[in-house]
């Protein structure tokens, strides 16, 4: 059996899944998030919620409603054990948008009993 | 020890294509995953806290760092202590004085500040090794 060219497409696929799984991740919704070099780096999270400029709220890739967000928090608290505590929550927030959309939305995740967010930014190189 | 000397004999020099190309496609993957084509992300991380009653001076005396968002006719501005700090980085170095950081900062946001100009105290506070810090949605300041 030659192993060279075995070798070869082992490399080739892994580097085709690593590829996939990064896109994946980082497949979030474009903002200007405040460039800040930031606390920590990018940790997993059980709820992302993007705000754009204009204010408006998208989670998985869709805008959504204030109720809808926080429908899809209570079903990823539910995810968690029931235990709002052990949340992640990261917010993305676009750097010109209001602080309106903010504390409302931060307002109605402490209602749920989420205590800790985290929120995006983007590191100046 | 015996090695083989056959192509040498033969004078001519093969070039294998096949794993030339290999390596090829490797090296532009390689390079494909690891540049970067957006800038790198990383996280603020506060607890987030909601005021029950306005008016509790009292208790908001207790707190060791409180930092007001606020919005002014020349832009955002920062109070901390009663002074106004239009330049985060005036902001960080007041806060670094202070003593007592493991009680951690409260960065309070009024709705009429860009967001900007919230994470940026988040960050100052941060920045100035507070170990929490909390935002405190402000309403109308």
């Amino acid at each position: 059996m030659n192993m060279t060219p075995m070798i070869d497409v082992v490399f080739q696929l892994l580097i085709f899944f690593l590829t996939v799984s990064q896109v994946s991740r980082v497949n979030t919704e474009v903002l200007e998030l405040p460039r800040l070099p930031g606390a920590e780096d990018q940790q997993t999270t059980s709820l992302t919620v993007n705000l754009n400029a204009a204010g408006e709220l998208i989670v998985l890739g869709e805008k959504q409603s204030m109720s809808a967000v926080l429908e899809i928090a209570r079903e990823r608290i539910g995810s968690v054990g029931g235990e709002a505590s052990l949340m992640t929550t990261t917010l993305r927030v676009d750097r010109r948008s209001s602080s309106r959309p903010v504390n409302e939305l931060v307002t109605a995740l402490r209602g749920l009993g989420i205590t800790r967010v985290r929120i995006g930014v983007e590191s100046p190189q | 020890m015996r090695l083989s000397s056959h192509k040498q004999r033969s004078g001519e020099t093969e070039l294998p294509m096949t794993s030339m190309i290999d390596v090829v496609f490797l090296l532009l993957i390689f390079f494909m995953v690891t540049t970067s084509w957006h800038q790198a992300e990383r996280e603020l991380d506060p607890g987030i806290q909601v005021r029950e009653s306005a008016g509790d001076a009292a208790a908001r005396d207790l707190e060791p760092a409180l930092v007001e968002v606020r919005r002014a006719p020349s832009g955002p501005v920062f109070r901390l202590a009663g002074r106004d700090f239009e330049d985060a980085q005036a902001l960080t170095d007041v806060l670094r004085q202070f003593p007592n950081k493991t009680e951690g900062a409260v960065v309070l946001v009024s709705d009429a500040v860009e967001f900007d100009a919230a994470a940026t105290a988040i960050q100052a506070c941060k920045s100035a090794d507070f170990r929490a810090v909390t935002y405190m949605p402000a309403g109308d300041l």
